[in-house]
């Protein structure tokens, strides 16, 4: 008992070190149901490349990528074969909260083109993700690893003017998957409104 | 003639600053949450010269803008002047923020109004008269639950003068206190270490000696260094402080691990710019634990100096009836009792007694409060934490009891109170019952004393000896009483055969203590120590045997010399195998201990800081139980109100987590989770509500019904 114990304490720092060395934190699993009222999982898109995407949108710096960036985005990398996750985590009677018909609303009218859209008012999504804006970007890649997580673009601002002025992270992070390169930006703090958590 | 010239420069200057007009402000812009507008600590400026602007901003209530770091979320408020040819502005100077937590995320913000200072420098060429404008964009992020960006064109106008301007009569007072108050560098010594899943931040020397570092925040420069929202853990030291925190991307998420950490330190006075390198943290900047917390939820000590007196007077008096204390109160009454028939010997034994007591309470805490400057985080009752004293005061308290009960008779017997020999022997006698009583009475800290005590020795030397002076002198107070008022004498029984019975009956207490001291020690040093303390308690009480034949043949006349001197040698070989048993102590695994609880009752698990964490990050409320095995408070505690099954049944309800923190032996690690919650002893009882609240303090004695109700509020 006791040298099982000495060993595990012995190996933990070294398995803390591993995800460190490489970047490639595995995805969390999780489960949610979209738009659609259909149960969706990470694991149904192994062997795909996947990207979560954090919405509420009343949020300035949503409603900025929403002027046409996002959905160009969206459709760009669904083309390639891409999933793309959109994941609404506002806390019901907070800013952002989506039930179903709201959802779709939304995307009708903005011509969001997720795969699917899911619904995370309980925020379990979110806490598994520690995602802490909106937006809050992740790519998976085909093997589950997390590949890119942080912010969308290179100007953490509200303004629509400075778009053509950043570098969009996720679309270069998607372009390093596709040619199998390494991801050049890994990570970016995110930027934009906190989600809107329960207990926030 | 003078006086003449003096009032007239000074009207001429009057006139002339008069013309140049004061720096006049553009209209106060409302953005919709936030008033803003250019404010200038200086009426003008000088060709050349630098004065500060300020962009003062007044929030809504309820709303907040964002630091240079904003955190986990938002926008640090932006600047973009427009100014003149050859004119300049420095960097912001941010005032330090606040924390605005929001469920699991962090910001750095500003509520209310705020004012951030920027250095505006004149050309060398500009003239003196002319007035220019200076125009700031600024953009801004406010927040409440929900966030808002809001844009303000602000403009002020300078005038540029010839020499020194003057302070702005309505902001500059308080633009000089802003920066005054902001962080600035104060040649502190700031080293980093990153350590596993964990990164040491420590901060030596300049004004961190010394200070109150209660609630103190290392707010960083950059967003990815650390995890905003996680706990920033304080440890103190004799120089500053050492910071643990949960280190962000750049250092365990695959980022560049940067040079050098910068940010401000921040505390209650004052907050400075640090930056910080890699390096080996300095010995001084740790090892004196965690500043007392902010507020005591129970057993309070807001009345400073004068209500921690009270409190250790009062501390000290329910001292008295503590368990750990009735064998001790029995000797006192024995004692008492013994001379009773004369007031004289009576107020001379109470005032010996208070002596003894007092002296032997400011030896303790004297010996605490150095072994504390040394930097050991140890508490009150910290001499029981030592196998060799416990084995030294079961012995001690062992020939007490045989005395007692006649085995041996040291000094003068009962029968021949009178003589003055006696009434010195009773005396020295009455001293030394006192010390004793303090040296078994000072683990059971009584309620009151906790925040009593935890209060003194966070406070300079002579306070907290203050503090233990009011606790000793509580503790004396009913003898001293009984010895002093002759009508509480009067109520004593008189002298006679009667009390070498009730002396011999008291001896069983003591005996009792003895077997405790005994159990303590066995908990602290295992079973082969156990053995030889068990050893050195026969030879010992057959050393006192010995020594009792002899006392009796010396005083009908017989040679006493053999037994006598066979009596000392057993007793100095009883003290040799105790010495040598404590000394070889091997404790048992400390996994035993969470593992021994069977049948009905409450299974504990073994604390720690983490497994608290763990556990209500999980949801489920947990209770802690600091303890130890020489704290009879605690173990009457854990048998009567947490080892039931109808505690079991509602703990199992809540789906509640019963945690033991044993302080038996000395553990750095739960001096500091005591100090945490101003507390330096046990028994102390924590409960942490399953929605990750407030810990709530039990009192220190239990009920079974009290744990049930507290446990069921936790889990709503």
């Amino acid at each position: 008992m006791s040298i099982t114990r000495r060993l595990v304490a012995a190996g933990l720092p070294l398995a803390a070190l591993v995800p460190a060395a490489a970047h490639a934190r595995p995805a969390p699993a999780f489960t949610a149901v979209d738009a659609d009222g259909k149960t969706r999982s990470l694991s149904e898109f192994r062997g795909k490349t996947v990207v979560l995407e954090w919405v509420n949108e009343g949020c300035p710096y949503v409603k900025k990528h929403y002027s046409g960036n996002m959905q160009g985005l969206q459709q760009a990398a669904r083309n390639d074969g891409v999933v793309w996750l959109t994941i609404a985590s506002s806390a019901p009677g907070k800013q952002g909260y989506f039930d179903a018909p709201a959802a779709k609303t939304w995307m009708e009218a903005k011509g969001a083109q997720p795969t699917a859209l899911l619904l995370d008012g309980d925020n379990k999504v979110a806490t598994l993700y520690k995602a802490k804006t909106t937006p809050h970007m992740f790519v998976i890649d085909k093997t589950g690893a997390v590949v890119y997580e942080g912010a969308i673009d290179t100007i953490p601002t509200s303004k629509v003017e400075d778009l053509p002025k950043a570098k969009n992270l996720v679309a270069a992070a998607l372009a390093d998957v596709k040619a199998g390169r390494k991801v050049a930006t890994p990570f970016e703090t995110p930027y934009g409104c906190s989600v809107k958590y329960k207990d926030a | 003639m003078f006086l003449k010239r003096a009032v007239l420069a000074l009207q001429t200057l009057l006139a002339a600053t008069l013309l140049a007009g004061a720096a006049i402000a553009g209209p106060v812009v409302n953005s919709g949450h936030i008033e803003s507008e250019l404010v200038a600590q200086e009426s003008g400026i000088a060709p050349g010269g630098t004065i500060y602007v300020a962009l003062r901003q007044k929030i809504i209530p309820g709303w907040h803008t964002y630091w240079r770091n904003p955190g986990d979320a938002g926008e640090a408020t932006r600047i973009a002047w427009t100014l003149p040819q050859g004119w300049t502005a420095g960097d912001m100077v941010w005032p330090t923020p606040q924390k605005a937590k929001l469920g699991p995320l962090l910001d750095y913000a500003y509520e209310g109004e705020v004012l951030i200072p920027v250095p505006i420098s004149a050309p060398a060429d500009a003239q003196v008269g002319t007035t220019i404008s200076l125009t700031a964009d600024v953009a801004y992020l406010v927040c409440e639950q929900v966030c808002v960006p809001e844009d303000a064109k602000l403009t002020l106008l300078l005038p540029v003068v010839a020499g020194a301007a003057g302070a702005d009569p309505k902001w500059g007072p308080v633009i000089a206190d802003v920066l005054a108050k902001a962080p600035k560098p104060a040649g502190l010594k700031a080293v980093f270490k990153l350590d596993g899943q964990s990164l040491k931040l420590a901060v030596t020397g300049g004004p961190l000696k010394g200070a109150d570092m209660a609630g103190a925040y290392f707010f960083p420069y950059s967003p990815k260094v650390i995890e905003h929202a996680a706990e920033q853990v304080i440890d103190r030291g004799p120089e500053g402080l050492t910071l643990t925190l949960k280190p962000g991307y750049d250092f365990v998420g695959g980022g560049t691990p940067p040079a050098e950490l910068q940010g401000v330190i921040a505390t209650k006075g004052g907050a400075w710019e640090v930056t910080a390198t890699a390096g080996e943290p300095p010995a001084t900047a740790a090892g004196l634990g965690a500043p007392p917390a902010q507020t005591a939820p129970a057993t309070g000590t807001s009345g400073g100096l004068v209500g921690a007196l009270v409190f250790a007077f009062l501390g000290g008096l329910i001292l008295n009836l503590m368990p750990c204390v009735f064998p001790v109160l029995s000797m006192k009454a024995a004692s008492l009792a013994g001379h009773a028939h004369d007031a004289g010997k009576t107020r001379l034994q109470g005032l010996v007694f208070l002596l003894g007591v007092v002296a032997t309470f400011l030896v303790l805490a004297g010996l605490l409060l150095a072994v504390r400057a040394g930097g050991a985080a140890v508490g009150w009752g910290f001499q029981l934490q030592s196998p060799l004293v416990i084995a030294g005061l079961a012995l001690l308290m062992l020939l007490v009891a045989l005395n007692m009960s006649g085995v041996c008779e040291i000094g003068t017997s009962v029968q021949n109170v009178g003589s003055g020999a006696s009434a010195q022997g009773g005396a020295t006698g009455a001293f030394f019952t006192g010390a004793l009583a303090v040296v078994v009475a000072a683990p059971c800290t009584a309620p009151f004393m906790a925040g009593a005590l935890g209060y003194a020795l966070t406070q300079p030397a002579v306070i907290s000896l203050a503090v233990f002076l009011a606790l000793a002198l509580g503790f004396a107070a009913p003898f001293v009483a009984v010895a002093f008022i002759p009508g509480l004498l009067k109520l004593l029984p008189r002298p006679g055969a009667w009390m070498d019975v009730l002396k011999k009956g008291l001896a069983f207490p003591m005996y009792g203590a003895a077997l405790w001291l005994v159990w303590v020690f066995a908990q602290q040093s295992g079973p082969l120590s156990l053995a030889h303390l068990l050893a050195a308690g026969v030879l010992a009480a057959f050393g006192a045997w010995l020594y009792g034949l002899g006392q009796a043949r010396r005083a009908s006349g017989k040679p006493a010399l053999v037994s006598i001197l066979v009596a000392l040698v057993s007793m100095g070989l009883a003290i040799a195998i105790a010495t040598f048993g404590a000394l070889h102590a091997a404790p048992p695994a400390a996994t035993a201990s969470a593992e021994a609880p069977t049948g009905p009752g409450l299974a504990a698990e073994v604390w720690s800081p983490e497994k608290v964490a763990e556990l209500q990050a999980a949801g489920r409320p947990v209770l802690v139980d600091f303890t130890a095995a020489w704290c009879v408070t605690c173990q009457v505690n854990e048998k009567v109100a947490l080892s039931g099954s109808k505690v079991a049944d509602a703990f199992k309800a809540q789906n509640a987590v019963y945690l033991k923190a044993d302080w038996t032996n000395r553990d750095p690690v739960i001096a500091k989770a005591l100090a945490e919650f101003n507390r330096v002893g046990v028994p102390l009882y924590v409960i942490y509500p399953k929605n990750g609240g407030q810990p709530v303090i039990l009192p220190q004695l239990l009920t079974e019904g009290l744990v049930i109700e507290a446990i069921e509020k936790a889990g709503a």
